[in-house]
């Protein structure tokens, strides 16, 4: 449960740096980086530090964690809430995080379709009975392509101070490395994966064969995910509940699109008006009464594409006008501006997400303005 | 300052919530340390300190002290100054005006019959360090503790009586160490307790997180259906500000709708736009005064900094030591512990100088990365942009009746997640549903006195511009001998606003001679050289027609005139002057103006209370140039508060500003015996500029030295001293019932019941009118009085001084020495940097 806590008392003889903590974390976001899953789930998430550090992988989609603790869940889950920057710009991709209060040892369809599956330090915590239901939950019913398990080697215990029988007074039992791997491999021959041994901090020198503090085994599926199959076959109800659930900002939700396109247009035109407009002004006075203040050549707000100048093109057709108190700036030209052309992707996109949000000329093919009250 | 207010001064706009920075920790000052809870103390209110009381079950860590380590009580509890004031020991409230039915933004705190709160010791034996260890060690034993329970490593709180004094349990650590765990009952605390306030406030917190609301700064804000400002890149925050606190006769919730504008454009973005918007060479300085002082929100952790410097020496490629001594670069700690790409290795850095020490890690300056940080709040240039405050202000300035439903819509939340009201049911909790509402009083409004005319004004509007004009002032200074200073182009401006000015003086019976029309090229050299020349010692007032509002023209014009040449100057925008429509009304404001600046008087109200002198003080705090403080202070000279004496500090580093106030008061003192051969029997300071939580400092620092100065004028002068402290930002509302609808309520409303608090002498004024939004009371804090004036006659003494701005003939927020005081520290700090020459003490030369 309190991971963090178990180097603190570790002080004197063994001090791991980074903690271990952090290096069993670390362990998982370098396999995140690796195989870039888009669904992980958490089993014995525990204050969801590892969710946290997960939240921030770009490649996942589907965040969820499992724990039979629903206060220690609680007591820090809410950083797991989208911050007010995911909310001032909306991620490219969606993400959604959920926690479920709930045991390992029994099957709910929530937890189907994962590609990642991690139980850092969980199966220790295990009785025995849960311990014989915990292979046939994960590997036979959630069978994720990739499982990572990790727990105490007891060989390494001799070297950590006050540790008597176990390294937490609620652990059932504490392996050492041929325990673990043959439980592994014949978990991994029965489900159809094959696993590898690793683990992490290392042995003092000189002590090298009692092997890493943590042992860790990463499971790879063998078999094609069967996806269909795995969701009509399995139709079982279900046992955990739901205690947190959070959807992030994310521009493949029409609405935060919208937004982000209508907000991404009338800045870029307004850009472009006020430079017109600056324009015109410094041509109409013949002395100009602040030189300093802004360049007046026509530059449409060079900011907004500074990292590919070169690319716009200016054709002679789609140049913002002023006519009368109105100023025209065709859509074409605010679709030539790299970052709304990225948001949309096509012209009709462009098109169809701001209608009736921004105001357009009859033929709907510029952004109006109307500049009498400019003057105030 | 150069154009004439349209709005009332004092007010503000629009609503743009003040938040500080939670200062913590980051890259160049990191530590995850958190501050060390301080044991017991709780309730003696003499040395009552914020305790950063930890919560370890429920939620997200919560203390009072906020996120961030300790902080100061921005509350002010604990400081009992009404004990002290003898004569208003039964009572503080008055009874003159018209009784009005009002409703205010404050909710009762109810709890259930006999509730109390049980606070617990917790010691451990053998002794646990860390506070997570004690915690989990302690909830072992929930089945005894109960869920519902508040902890944080030494305190306990539980709604429940576990039954002995002392309770003793034992646990086991990982280690297989056991543990004794004595729980020892140490109070038994009241719903009024000090340390039960402290609690609801953490509890309060824990619902609004549970409610989904983000905390940006000191409030809770809802991120979903923001207000959208695309032509600015603004985001508009709807959330609350919240506070329960004692009140006259219940604990009560205060709280307000609260917007946070927020910039969907990083600090680099920023940069960038300016970047292509001024020259090259200006680029920094610009970045310098657009950002600095602005607050930012970091992408990754929801946490605000103000920006104090940009160092434009470092890059994100700049390496720091981590609180593990190992040596990382911004880019790489960057990504490795928030995944975030750091993309333009050459941008500078921001410095925040966080001011708290947190835990025991000295405080030191944060690093930020400007494509990191999202801008918060509105830039100067926004502020300026008509237009967008319009828009701004649409959005946020709400009409009573909707900003109740706004206000109602927190305890609707309340009342309707389960879970909130399981929270609050399992501590015995619970919210009253309505709206607080009880009389308050509409004081009598006032007559203006105008050179033996008497006017009546309109109390709903609380103006009097259109009953006065054309009506001969109290004391008209004459303009024989003055300078009018203008460009080629302007020319006609100059000399229309001259004719003006001879269409409207007469009736004020202002005597005026053409004045010394000077031509000058547009460049401050031009405008300095020309009045180097032409101002001789007669000369009564300079005038300068300016083309634009560029600020440092107008900077280097009020320098010299204010210090190195002292005489009256008068700078106006030739824009403002260029509308055929508006030309008399402004010509009318600036002769009224300039009458002021040399001296003139423009009317009076009738004061009936004599031989008392009446100071204003405010601050203005200068963000860019080296962090100066500038205070001003302004005195009445004459008994019908027409003239004023006016002067400033200008604190030096490491220096008091109250060593500054103490010579200002002495000097004030002075010149009052040579206008009235005497000397005050009263002295009454208003002090504006206190911000929240220093309340203690004023106490028990300032008012001893005011005290000190006037022991040192002589052995036998004893005048009775009042210091008021005026408050304009407050949360605190009201609403007026007429007839079935909410109105604001009107001018001279006041209130000194209900929502104000026991331990202190204090009321609410409603002074000024608005258009639209809600109008916002003037809190007034009566912090020490040996006065024995009633509450009647101070409260309606305050309203009176409301009246005497002569900026703005109507009534304004703050009384007329406060404002005199801002509008000193103000053009102080912007514009000329030292204290300006004494000569011009006894005129408002700065309005």
């Amino acid at each position: 449960m309190d991971k963090n806590f178990q180097e603190e008392q570790f002080t004197g003889i063994i001090k791991f740096t980074p903690p271990l903590y952090e290096q069993r974390y670390q362990f998982i976001k370098d396999l995140v980086g690796k195989y870039k899953p888009k669904k992980v789930a958490d089993l014995g998430c525990a204050d969801c530090t590892l969710l946290w550090m997960l939240k921030f992988c770009s490649c996942i989609e589907v965040l969820a964690g499992l724990d039979i603790c629903a206060s220690v869940m609680k007591e820090k889950m809410h950083r797991l809430s989208p911050l007010p920057g995911d909310y001032l710009q909306p991620a490219e991709r969606s993400l959604t995080v959920t926690l479920h209060h709930g045991s390992v040892a029994h099957k709910d369809p929530c937890m189907l379709g994962f590609d990642l599956v991690t139980c850092i330090e969980l199966i220790e915590h295990l009785e025995q009975s849960e311990l014989k239901k915990f292979p046939e939950v994960v590997f036979g019913f959630m069978a994720p392509s990739l499982v990572v398990i990790s727990t105490p080697n007891s060989e390494f215990n001799p070297l950590l101070p006050g540790v008597t029988l176990f390294r937490h007074p609620d652990h059932k039992f504490e392996w050492n490395r041929g325990q673990f791997q043959s439980w592994a491999l014949e978990t991994a021959r029965r489900y159809d994966y094959s696993v590898e041994f690793t683990g992490v901090g290392h042995p003092p020198t000189g002590m090298e064969n009692v092997g890493f503090c943590t042992q860790i085994g990463v499971f790879v599926r063998k078999y094609p995910q069967t996806s269909e199959s795995a969701q009509s076959e399995k139709p079982t109800e279900a046992a955990y509940k739901t205690v947190f659930k959070a959807v992030y900002p994310s521009l493949k939700d029409e609405k935060y699109l919208q937004n982000a396109v209508v907000s991404e247009v009338i800045f870029t035109a307004q850009n472009i008006k006020q430079s017109l407009m600056d324009c015109l002004m410094s041509e109409h006075k013949e002395y100009n009464d602040d030189p300093t203040e802004r360049k007046c050549k026509f530059q449409p707000s060079m900011n907004c594409f500074s990292e590919d100048l070169g690319k716009l093109v200016v054709e002679k057709s789609m140049e913002p006008f002023v006519n009368g108190n109105v100023v025209y700036i065709p859509l074409t030209t605010i679709f030539s501006f790299p970052k709304v052309n990225r948001l949309c992707g096509t012209f009709e996109k462009l098109c169809k997400l701001i209608a009736g949000k921004v105001t357009l000329s009859s033929d709907g093919s510029a952004v109006v303005f109307y500049t009498e009250h400019e003057n105030k | 300052q150069q154009t004439l207010p349209s709005q009332p001064p004092g007010f503000q706009q629009p609503q743009q919530p003040c938040v500080p920075p939670s200062v913590s920790e980051e890259p160049g000052g990191r530590g995850r340390q958190r501050g060390t809870p301080i044991d017991g103390n709780y309730c003696s209110s003499s040395n009552f300190k914020i305790i950063g009381l930890q919560i370890s079950a429920g939620f997200q860590e919560l203390s009072l002290a906020d996120r961030g380590g300790r902080r100061r009580d921005f509350h002010d509890i604990g400081v009992n100054t009404r004990q002290a004031i003898k004569h208003v020991q039964e009572s503080k409230t008055g009874s003159s005006g018209v009784m009005i039915k009002l409703t205010t933004n404050y909710f009762r705190l109810m709890s259930r019959p006999q509730w109390a709160l049980y606070q617990y010791h917790v010691c451990y034996s053998p002794e646990m360090e860390a506070r997570r260890l004690r915690s989990a060690l302690l909830f072992q034993h929930e089945e005894l503790i109960g869920k519902t329970h508040a902890f944080d490593g030494s305190i306990l709180f539980l709604p429940k009586n576990l039954g002995n004094k002392v309770t003793e349990v034992f646990s086991r650590t990982r280690n297989g160490e056991d543990v004794k765990i004595t729980i020892t009952l140490t109070n038994e605390l009241p719903p009024t307790s000090p340390t039960c306030l402290q609690f609801y406030n953490i509890i309060f917190r824990r619902l609004l997180k549970m409610l989904n609301l983000q905390q940006i700064g000191r409030n809770y804000y809802n991120p979903s259906d923001p207000i959208s400002i695309p032509n600015h890149r603004l985001m508009v925050w709807l959330g609350f500000t919240s506070s329960i606190l004692q009140y006259e006769e219940s604990i009560m919730l205060c709280t307000d709708v609260s917007y946070k504008v927020l910039r969907s454009e990083t600090v680099l973005d920023f940069m960038y736009s300016l970047y292509y918007q001024v020259e090259e060479q200006r680029f920094r300085d610009a970045c310098a005064k657009e950002l600095i002082g602005l607050v930012v929100l970091t992408k990754y952790n929801n946490r605000t900094y103000r920006v104090d410097d940009i160092d434009w020496d470092a890059n994100p490629q700049c390496t720091f030591r981590k609180a593990d001594g190992s040596e990382i670069s911004y880019v790489d700690y960057y990504k490795r512990q928030y995944n975030q790409e750091i993309t333009d290795l050459n941008q500078p850095v921001l410095i925040s100088q966080s001011k708290r020490k947190r835990g025991n890690m000295m405080p030191g300056p944060v690093v930020l990365i400007p494509e990191l940080c999202f801008l918060t709040g509105l830039t100067e240039k926004m502020r300026n942009d008509f237009n967008m405050m319009k828009d701004l202000s649409s959005h946020t300035r709400l009409p009573p009746e909707q900003r109740k439903c706004e206000i109602g819509r927190l305890i609707d939340y309340i009342r309707k997640d389960n879970n909130v009201q399981k929270e609050l049911r399992d501590w015995g909790l619970s919210f009253d549903s309505n709206l607080l509402s009880f009389s308050g009083r509409v004081i009598q409004g006032e007559k203006i006195l105008q050179s033996g005319n008497v006017f009546d004004y309109n109390p709903q509007f609380a103006d009097w511009s259109k009953e006065t004009r054309g009506a001969p002032l109290i004391c008209a200074k004459p303009l024989d001998n003055w300078l009018l200073i203008y460009t080629r182009r302007n020319y006609d401006i100059a000399n229309t606003l001259l004719q003006n000015l001879f269409k409207v003086t007469p009736s004020m019976g202002i005597r005026m001679n053409k004045a010394t029309m000077i031509e000058v090229e547009d460049r401050t050299e031009a405008y300095l050289r020309v009045l180097q020349q032409s101002i001789t010692p007669d000369t009564n007032i300079a005038v300068c027609v300016l083309s634009s509002s560029r600020k440092d023209k107008y900077d280097a014009i009020k320098k010299y005139l204010c210090t190195d040449c002292p005489i009256p100057s008068q700078c106006v925008l030739a824009r403002t002057l260029s509308k055929p429509q508006t030309a008399m009304a402004i010509a009318t404001k600036i002769a009224l103006q300039m009458n002021c600046k040399m001296g003139g008087e423009l009317w009076s109200v009738e004061i009936p209370l004599k031989q008392v002198m009446v100071v204003g003080i405010d601050c203005y705090h200068d963000t860019l140039s080296g962090k100066r403080s500038i205070a001003g202070f302004v005195a009445n000279l004459n008994q019908t508060m027409t003239r004023w004496f006016s002067r400033c500090v200008v604190q030096g580093h490491g220096q008091e500003l109250v060593d500054g106030l103490k010579v200002c008061l002495q000097t004030a003192l002075r010149d009052w015996f040579k206008w009235n051969k005497y000397l005050p029997s009263r002295i009454i300071v208003y002090r504006d500029g206190v911000g929240d939580g220093q309340l203690h400092t004023l106490v028990n620092y300032e008012v001893p030295q005011f005290l000190d100065c006037l022991k040192s004028v002589g052995k036998d002068y004893n005048p009775r001293l009042t210091v008021i402290i005026v408050k304009k930002r407050v949360n605190t509302r009201f609403f007026a019932q007429s007839g079935g609808a909410l109105k604001n309520p009107p001018p001279g409303t006041v209130v000194d019941v209900e929502v104000t608090r026991p331990e202190w002498y204090d009321f609410f004024i409603v002074s000024q009118a608005v258009r639209n939004g809600c109008v916002a009371p003037t809190h007034y804090n009566v912090i020490y009085d040996t006065s024995s004036l009633k509450p009647d006659h101070l409260q309606r003494l305050t309203y009176k001084l409301c009246h005497m701005y002569y900026n703005w003939s109507g009534v304004i927020r703050v009384p007329a020495p406060c404002q005199y005081a801002h509008k000193l520290a103000f053009l102080v700090g912007q514009s000329i940097h030292r204290e300006p020459n004494l000569l011009l003490s006894d005129r408002l030369y700065y309005l």
